[in-house]
Formats: structure tokens, C-alpha cells, sequence
């Protein structure tokens, strides 16, 4: 490829003609080497395989690829400039840029991928959940399964003055949100954020507590918490090791919400513009290689992406509690192994795209929760979400990969406002219409309504 | 003669003093009682060590985990060739990646051939860990499906007993007239029987689900067996590929590529007139800003283990040192001075016991306000340049981590060298003052000479110290050391993550032993006194 490309670069300028397509093909980038953090759960898959399958290299970056113990630090050091940038959770960038917690100008041109989230519940409670509804208490139960039958133990508790713990990864995670959305749409209250509770626990049914996502499996072990919601392979990892049991996968919580994102300084893309063009430029490549498959539709690259992730440098768990995930699989119980070809989205149903309407869904959970304390008008949730999204650096990488040939014209939703349809597809058919946020907010039972 | 001494003087100042009977027994002295002294310096350490192992493999399958049985020493001394074994790989790769002409072209037909060599084995042990699968699951079924056929019939069977007491309640509370206090009383305790019968057969099921679950978690050699075979195989194989790529693709490829770009460009330049002259111009400059970038890109290799242990080992220095040159003129002015002494003693008594873990944080913001663009910073840019500390990549990461660890070992050397020499023989202090010498030259000549082996003996303890601080300041602030391999490690959760922890604890015990066994040195060479140092 390489030489076919300089032959015809002599060729094109033997005959004095000037191709603007073969300029393009490396960018003049300001920085070559770079740092990006990650957080070990499979979806950080984008970044690890752009720099293994050589994309980064191929534009002429060398990235290292370092492993970060929580999302705080990590957030922490792409602030502070120790690292370029960082696989984030998508409400990372949203909180940073609005001031909730550490105050940062962060934005994000690519989202990283789809689902791949599960709640996990140790065994005693799927025990007793399964008392409280039998039909739970077979090898495959139907799905989706809905917190209603959590809902009777959790008032057990509360009669006895105590609150099911659970744990999730980080205050403006997807993780809390979808937790929260689950446990709320079965009536389970889970607790506001207010100025002064930031823990997020006044009114709570049941209390939600923080806890990086690879310690969970322990932490559960232990008996601090009794459940949580983590990405993978956390929550194979509990079946792996026969200590909880997966009720359900945010891909029935929210078919297709959008999950991490790459995340950035506003500063730093100034300073370097052509080198995050190039990061995205290789990112979005490494979206299609995970996401290619046959003409049968069977994922081709995903073995090879676990083998990789199972590094000890990445990830690091292993590669047969990867693999099940990544190569569209879910065991739900080792009785219960589903076939999950959508458990993680990479590049299908334009995922990559950086959408201005999930900025909108997640600044309406940190509304719903108290952690925006005010009410909003609709403006200002559509100004948050230009300032951190930036549509305009993924679509100018998307067209030159185009030229480049390494990208379908069918890839990329060229022509979009960068807001998706209106959807229902959440687990208690609530519809989201990212241009009406005050209306969606109106539209649940439990949370603030404005 | 005089060679014996000499070495047995050498031993003595390296503090090897379990090696002096060795070399008296070969110049003959009392033969007997060297070879005493042999078993009991040298044999009998080693004997209790290879008890240890021994114990350690019989006794540690017995405990099973969660996270997998604790390893055996075998387990261990595997999982530590694994570390190497990455890291043997990882540093072909950056290697690949600067090689040119001959060897670069020998290394890539070794890797090509190698591949070839892998291709049939893979197909083979995908197909005997299939085989094992199949075994698994035919043997895990057959045991399974009778006691899960019991356990569903006796949970059917309860179940249904259950709906019809709970029926049968329902239709007698439905009887029961308002006033008929006896015939409430019975159904109250009857619905009670009826709670606990559902508890007891709860129970009794219970037995069942363990033992399935027993089934279930219980090892299959042959298919743990295919797994590691199908794991190493195809582990070589992807570092394989990678190293051909960043062969086929490294920076003399890149670099000749540019060039024959450049060349095409500035050809079409000459050629060119008018106004197109500077958009050729644009092309030529922009390509060679990228064949600078070029030439000076390095492969992004990962830190592994003896990178961060080298890494941590410079990290305890910089911060023993700091806590030195702190130290040591604090302490001699609080020795001199019972003023100074009795004004720092609340400091002392007040920091001495904070732990690293507070310190750490503070030490982090603190850097980082000094710090606020590291890859701009003239301190991380110069250190960055540095010939031998320079690959480490020092950050204030790193900075913070040191600083902790000064705070907290310097006080050992502190009160030591506070102590010596405020116990200095007054005798010397007489003759000084009788020799009418200045401040200067008495604390030179008398001073400080008098104090050094308790200022010694202090710096042991704080470099002790220092080691054991850093591991956890680093795993706290993430600065590539020891302590972020062992949350690295930690985190990953894998099969491999229990025997990688052991792999740890004997090479921080066996890095601290050498720091120890260095500060021995130096204190033995400062000590004129017969003062035994203790090992």
C-alpha cells in the first residue's frame, strides 16, 4: 500500500499534477508524541487498537497508553496536563465544563462507544429476588428485568433501618445515571444530590457510593455493597468468580446509549488542532476495524481486540472473561449465556458521532438528580452541550479518511443537526426528544421537575 | 598474611560477615570450628529458607479464593518469566523500531519465519482447547442434570405445597367470624408454621444449589491446561505481527518514505512557475517539518516491571536525598543548641507520625501549583534531557512521590544526628576550646567526625523507611513505579494477579535488602569504634 502510494505520488508529479487526497494523507501534526490515559474496562478498545493495529503511527504519532487508578485522577492529570487525553465517561467532559466538581473547559469529538454497562447484584439478593418473583428462578429468565423485584427487599431494609448499598464508578458517570433510571423506574428512590448533600444520598431508598470500576468485584465480595453497575468485564468477572449475578445490561435500561467518550482541553486543541484532527482521524478508524464483520454480520476483529485488551498493560483480565463481551456474548449466570452481538457498539448507528443529544440527556440526569441545583432554561442546555461536543473536528477527520479511501460515505451522518430522532426505547418507555430537555425532565415520577 | 586481612576487613566493611568463616576455613584456622560457624551462618539460613518454600507449596493449594488458590512458589517463579517475558518483548519492539539496514532485515525474516512456524500450531490448540470445552461441558452436564432435575422437582413440588397452604389460609381467614378470637389465634400460628416451613424447605434446597455450584466451580485441569497453551501461543503470535508491522513500518521506512515524497515535491517545484510556486513551496516545507518529526519519533513503549523498579529506586534517592540535605544540618543545629532543640522537639513530635497517605495529596497540589504545564516546564523539559535519568520521563508525579518520601524519612536521620552530636565526648569540646578553634573548624574537625555513625545509623533507618513509603505513594499518585504495577496488577483481576502480587513482595524485599546492605557499607566505613552494626 505504502509503495503503491509513492508510485503514485512520483507518477502524479511527473505529470506536474497536484493531488490535493495525497497532502492529506499525513497531517502536520504540532506534537508527536503523546500521552492518553485509560481507564481497564474493554471499551477503552478505540485507544488501545488505533495505537496496536498502527493507526496512530500511521499519523505519524506514537502514543503511550497509560493506565489511570480512577476516573478522578484521570480526569486530574488531563487537566493538569500530564496527560494529552483520556477515555472518559461521557459526562466527564459535560460536568468538568459546567463546574460540577473539578471546573475544566474539556470537549470531546468522538464518543467512544455504545451500551456495555450491567448491573450486578451479589447472590443473596438475586436469591431473595427470585423469591419475590419466580419466574426469575429459571436457567434463562425473561429480560429485560426491572428492579421490581428488588423493590420489596429494599423496603425490607429500610423497615429494619437499613439501605441497600450499591456501588457505581463516579458521580457524572453513565453508570450512576443508568443505575438511578433502573432503580427509579420500579419506584426505588435513589437519592438526590443537593448543595450540600454532594453525595447524592438525601431521600435515598436505596444509597449509591462511589467505588473505581476495578475494585467492584472485591468491594462486593466484602459485603460493603450488595450490587453495582460497571462496565465490562466487571460484571463477568462476578460470574467468572461465582459472587454475583448480572440482572440486566444498559443495553435494556437504553438501547444504544451512548457510553465513553474521548476527551480533551479545550486548551490543548486549541495549541494543537492538526494533532487532535489526527487522533480522531485514527480513532475513527479503530471504531470500524472493531466494529467490521463478515457477510454473515459475525464480528471479525473482536477476538483479536480481546487478545490485545488482555494485555497486562491494558485491561488486563482474562482473555476468556474478555472475549465473552467483546465477541457478542453475555453470561448473564454460568446457566445463562446469551448471544449479545450490540453488548458493545463501537462504530454501528454512527456511534462515533459526537451528538449534541446525549450531551442533552446527560445534563438532564445531573438536572433530575440535583446536581445542576438550578433550573435551566432549554437554551442553556443546548449552548452546554455546543460548547463541549465538537461535531466540526470529527466531520473534517470523517472527510479526510473519505479521501483517503478508509471510510464508507455511508459511515458518517454527513448532513446531520447532530441531534438523533426522538426515542422510547428506554426500559419504562419514557420518550426523549433531546430538543424539548424541560419536557423530558417533566416526564418522570421521581427526580426534579422544572 | 596480609591478603587474609584484607579480606576479611573487606567482608567486615560489606557487612558479608556470614562469609569470614568461609575464608578462614580456607586458610585452615581451626577447621572445626569454621565449619561450625558454616552451618550455622550459611547452611542454616538456606535450610529455613527451602522449609519455607516447601511449607509454602504444600499449604497454599489447600486455600482457595475467590480470585483462585494462593499460589505455590512454581506458580510464583512462572507468573515472574511471564513479567520478564513482556517485558523481553516490549523492548524488541522499541528496538524494532530504531533498527536499520542488516539487522533490521535479519530480525524481520526471524520474526516471518517464526510466525510461519506458529500458524499450524495455533489451528492446533484452538482445536484441543475446543476438545477440552466439549469434555467440560459433557461431563459438567451429566453431573449436573440429575441433581437439577431433583431440585427443580422438590422446588415444583414446594411450591405447589406452598400455594396450597397459602389457599388453605386464605379460605379459613375468609371463614373465620369477627369475634372468634381462638379460631384468629390458631391462624396466626398456623400462617407462622406456614413461614417457617417455607424457611425449612429453603434450607433443604439449598444443599442441592451448593453442590451444583460446587460442580461448577470446580477446576478442570485439561481445559486450564488448553487455555494456557491456546494463551502463550497466541500471546507470541500478536507480538509477532506487531513487531513485523513496527518493523515493516519503522522509522527509516517512514524516513525514506518522506524523502521520496520531498524529492517529488521540490521536482515539481522547479518545474513550476507563477503562482502555483508557493503552493509547491507550502508542500516542501510542511514535509520536512514531518521528517523532523520523523527522525526524532521513538517507539511509545510501555513501562514494565524493571523500568519501574529502576524507576523507583531513583524516586527513593531523590527524596532521601532531599530528606538528607534536610536532615542532617537541621539535626546538627538542634544538637548544638538545646534552644533550637526544644523548639523543634513539638514539630518533631507532631509531623514524625503523619502517615505518607496524608502527606501525598498535599505534596501533589502543591507540585502541581509549582508545575502547571509539565511538558512546558524548564525543570521536567531539562530533566527530560539528562543522559541517565532522562528515559524515565521524571514528572510531578514523580515529584510529589519523592517529596512524601523525604517527609517521611527524614526523621530517623534527623533525631540520630540531633542526638550524636549533642553527646559528644566532652573531652573533645575541651581540647577544641583549649586550641581556641572557630565554630567552622570545630564543627568540621570535631563535630561532625564524632556524629557520623549515629547520623549513619539514622540515614539506614530513613532510606528503610523511604522504600516502604514509596511503594504506597506511588500506587496512590500513579507515578510508573513499583507501587503502580502492584494497583496495575491488582486492578487487572486476572488469573495471573494473585502469583504477580508474590512476584512484588520478593522484589521490593530484595531491593530493600540491597538499600539496607549499601547504608551497611557506608556506616561500617565511618565507624572507627569496634560498634557492632546490627544486621
Amino acid at each position: 500500500m505504502k509503495q503503491l502510494l509513492s508510485k503514485i505520488t512520483l507518477w502524479a508529479t511527473a505529470l506536474g499534477l497536484f493531488s490535493a487526497t495525497l497532502t492529506a494523507e499525513m497531517l502536520d501534526v504540532e506534537k508527536t508524541e503523546l500521552k492518553f490515559g485509560f481507564i481497564k474496562l474493554t471499551d477503552c478498545a478505540p485507544i488501545v487498537i488505533a495505537k496496536e493495529k498502527g493507526f496512530f503511527s500511521e499519523e505519524g504519532l506514537q502514543v503511550e497508553v497509560i493506565a489511570q487508578p480512577n476516573w478522578k485522577t484521570l480526569l486530574d492529570n488531563v487537566i493538569s496536563g500530564n496527560l494529552d487525553g483520556a477515555h472518559m465517561l461521557s459526562g466527564q467532559p459535560i460536568a468538568a465544563t459546567i463546574g460540577f466538581g473539578t471546573k475544566a473547559h474539556i470537549i470531546t469529538a468522538f464518543t467512544m462507544d455504545l451500551n456495555g454497562n450491567g448491573i450486578t447484584v451479589s447472590n443473596a439478593i438475586w436469591e431473595a429476588m427470585q423469591e419475590n418473583d419466580w419466574d426469575l428462578d429459571v436457567d434463562q429468565p425473561e429480560h429485560p428485568i426491572s428492579a421490581d423485584a428488588l423493590k420489596p427487599i429494599v423496603e425490607e431494609k429500610l423497615i429494619a433501618g437499613e439501605k441497600l448499598q450499591m456501588g457505581m464508578v463516579f458521580p457524572v458517570s453513565t453508570h450512576n445515571y443508568e443505575l438511578r433510571y433502573w432503580l427509579a423506574a420500579s419506584g426505588i428512590h435513589p437519592g438526590m444530590y443537593t448543595t450540600t448533600d454532594i453525595g447524592g444520598r438525601t431521600d435515598a431508598e436505596v444509597e449509591l457510593s462511589v467505588t473505581p470500576p476495578p475494585m467492584m468485584p472485591a468491594t462486593l465480595e466484602a459485603g460493603n455493597i450488595q450490587g453495582y453497575c460497571v462496565g465490562e468485564p466487571w460484571n463477568q468477572q462476578a460470574v467468572a468468580k461465582g459472587i454475583g449475578v448480572p440482572v440486566t445490561s444498559n443495553y435494556d435500561i437504553w438501547k444504544n446509549n451512548p457510553e465513553k467518550v474521548f476527551g480533551v482541553t479545550y486548551k490543548w486543541a486549541q495549541e494543537n488542532p492538526q494533532t487532535h484532527l489526527a487522533v480522531v482521524k485514527a480513532l475513527i478508524r479503530a471504531g470500524k476495524w472493531l466494529d467490521a464483520t463478515d457477510e454473515n454480520g459475525v464480528l471479525v476483529n473482536r477476538e483479536e481486540a480481546a487478545r490485545i485488551l488482555s494485555r497486562p498493560d491494558y485491561v488486563g483480565a482474562d482473555y476468556d472473561v474478555i472475549k465473552n463481551s467483546m465477541t457478542g456474548y453475555f453470561y448473564f449466570q454460568k446457566t445463562d449465556k446469551r448471544p449479545m452481538p450490540d453488548f458493545n457498539v463501537f462504530f454501528k448507528y454512527y456511534c462515533t458521532y459526537p451528538w449534541y443529544s446525549d450531551g442533552i440527556w446527560f445534563l438532564t440526569q445531573m438536572r433530575r438528580w440535583g446536581q445542576i441545583t438550578e433550573a435551566k432554561p432549554a437554551e442553556w442546555y443546548f449552548e452546554t452541550a455546543k460548547e463541549v461536543y465538537k461535531p466540526a473536528v470529527y466531520l473534517e477527520a470523517a472527510k479526510l479518511l473519505l479521501a483517503e479511501g478508509n471510510i464508507d460515505e455511508a459511515d458518517i451522518p454527513w448532513d446531520t443537526d447532530g441531534y438523533k430522532a426522538p426515542t422510547s426505547d428506554f426500559i419504562d418507555g419514557i420518550l426523549y426528544d433531546a430538543k424539548d430537555p424541560i419536557g423530558y425532565l417533566n416526564s418522570h415520577d421521581i427526580g426534579n421537575k422544572d | 598474611m596480609s591478603i587474609k586481612y584484607k579480606i576479611l576487613k573487606a567482608i567486615d566493611v560489606a557487612g558479608l560477615n556470614f562469609l569470614r568463616p568461609v575464608i578462614l576455613l580456607c586458610y585452615g584456622e581451626e577447621p572445626e570450628e569454621q565449619i561450625r560457624k558454616i552451618g550455622l551462618f550459611i547452611a542454616v539460613p538456606i535450610m529455613a529458607f527451602c522449609l519455607f518454600l516447601y511449607l509454602w507449596g504444600l499449604f497454599a493449594p489447600m486455600h482457595k479464593t475467590k480470585s483462585g488458590e494462593v499460589p505455590t512458589p512454581s506458580v510464583v517463579w512462572d507468573s515472574a518469566k511471564g513479567v520478564w517475558a513482556f517485558h523481553v518483548r516490549e523492548k524488541n519492539k522499541a528496538n524494532a523500531y530504531n533498527l536499520e539496514g542488516d539487522s533490521r532485515d535479519k530480525l524481520l525474516e526471524q520474526a516471518q519465519t517464526r510466525l510461519s512456524e506458529l500458524e499450524p500450531m495455533v489451528a492446533r490448540v484452538n482445536e484441543q482447547l475446543a476438545e477440552a470445552d466439549g469434555a467440560m461441558q459433557s461431563s459438567l452436564a451429566s453431573k449436573i442434570e440429575p441433581i437439577k432435575a431433583e431440585l427443580d422437582s422438590s422446588k415444583n413440588a414446594m411450591r405447589e405445597a406452598q400455594k396450597a397452604r397459602q389457599a388453605d389460609l386464605q379460605a379459613r381467614a375468609k371463614a373465620i367470624a369477627a369475634d372468634d378470637t381462638a379460631a384468629k389465634e390458631k391462624l396466626l400460628e398456623d400462617y407462622r408454621a406456614h413461614l417457617a416451613q417455607i424457611e425449612t424447605e429453603r434450607e433443604s434446597l439449598r444443599s442441592y444449589e451448593e453442590q451444583i455450584d460446587e460442580i461448577h466451580n470446580a477446576d478442570f485441569p485439561q481445559r486450564a491446561e488448553a487455555i494456557r497453551a491456546q494463551s502463550a501461543i497466541a500471546e507470541e503470535r500478536q507480538y509477532l505481527v506487531k513487531l513485523i508491522d513496527t518493523l515493516e513500518n519503522n522509522r527509516q521506512q517512514k524516513l525514506s518514505d518522506i524523502e521520496t515524497r520531498l524529492e517529488g515535491f521540490e521536482s515539481s517545484y522547479y518545474e513550476a512557475s507563477g503562482a502555483d510556486l508557493l503552493k509547491h513551496a507550502k508542500s516542501i516545507t510542511r514535509t520536512e517539518s514531518l521528517m523532523v518529526n520523523a527522525a526524532d519519533s521513538e517507539y511509545a513503549k510501555p513501562m514494565t516491571l524493571p523500568d519501574q523498579v529502576l524507576r523507583s529506586v531513583a524516586c527513593v534517592f531523590a527524596g532521601f536525598l532531599v530528606a538528607s540535605l534536610i536532615a542532617i544540618p537541621v539535626g546538627i543545629v538542634c544538637g548544638l543548641s538545646p534552644i533550637m532543640m526544644s523548639a523543634l522537639t513539638p514539630f518533631i513530635a507532631l509531623f514524625k507520625p503523619v502517615s505518607p497517605i496524608v502527606w501525598l495529596p498535599i505534596f501533589f497540589i502543591i507540585v502541581g501549583g509549582f508545575i502547571p504545564d509539565p511538558d512546558k516546564h524548564w525543570l521536567i523539559a531539562g530533566l527530560a534531557e539528562l543522559p541517565l535519568i532522562g528515559w524515565m520521563k521524571i514528572n510531578p508525579a514523580f515529584i510529589a512521590s519523592a517529596l512524601t518520601v523525604a517527609m517521611c524519612s527524614l526523621w530517623p536521620t534527623l533525631v540520630n544526628t540531633a542526638l550524636g552530636v549533642a553527646s559528644i565526648d566532652k573531652d573533645h569540646i575541651n581540647v577544641a576550646r583549649v586550641l581556641r578553634l572557630g565554630f567552622w573548624s570545630r564543627l568540621i574537625k570535631i563535630v561532625i567526625p564524632s556524629s557520623l555513625p549515629l547520623t549513619f545509623a539514622g540515614l539506614r533507618i530513613s532510606l528503610g523507611v523511604g522504600w516502604m513509603v514509596l511503594i504506597a505513594a506511588e500506587l496512590l499518585s500513579s507515578s510508573e513505579g513499583l507501587g503502580k504495577f502492584v494497583w496495575d496488577m491488582f486492578n487487572n483481576g486476572s488469573s495471573q494477579t494473585f502469583a504477580q502480587m508474590f512476584v512484588v513482595v520478593f522484589v521490593v524485599g530484595i531491593i530493600g535488602l540491597l538499600l539496607d546492605r549499601i547504608m551497611i557499607v557506608f556506616q561500617r566505613l565511618v565507624s572507627f569504634d569496634e560498634s557492632p552494626t546490627s544486621i
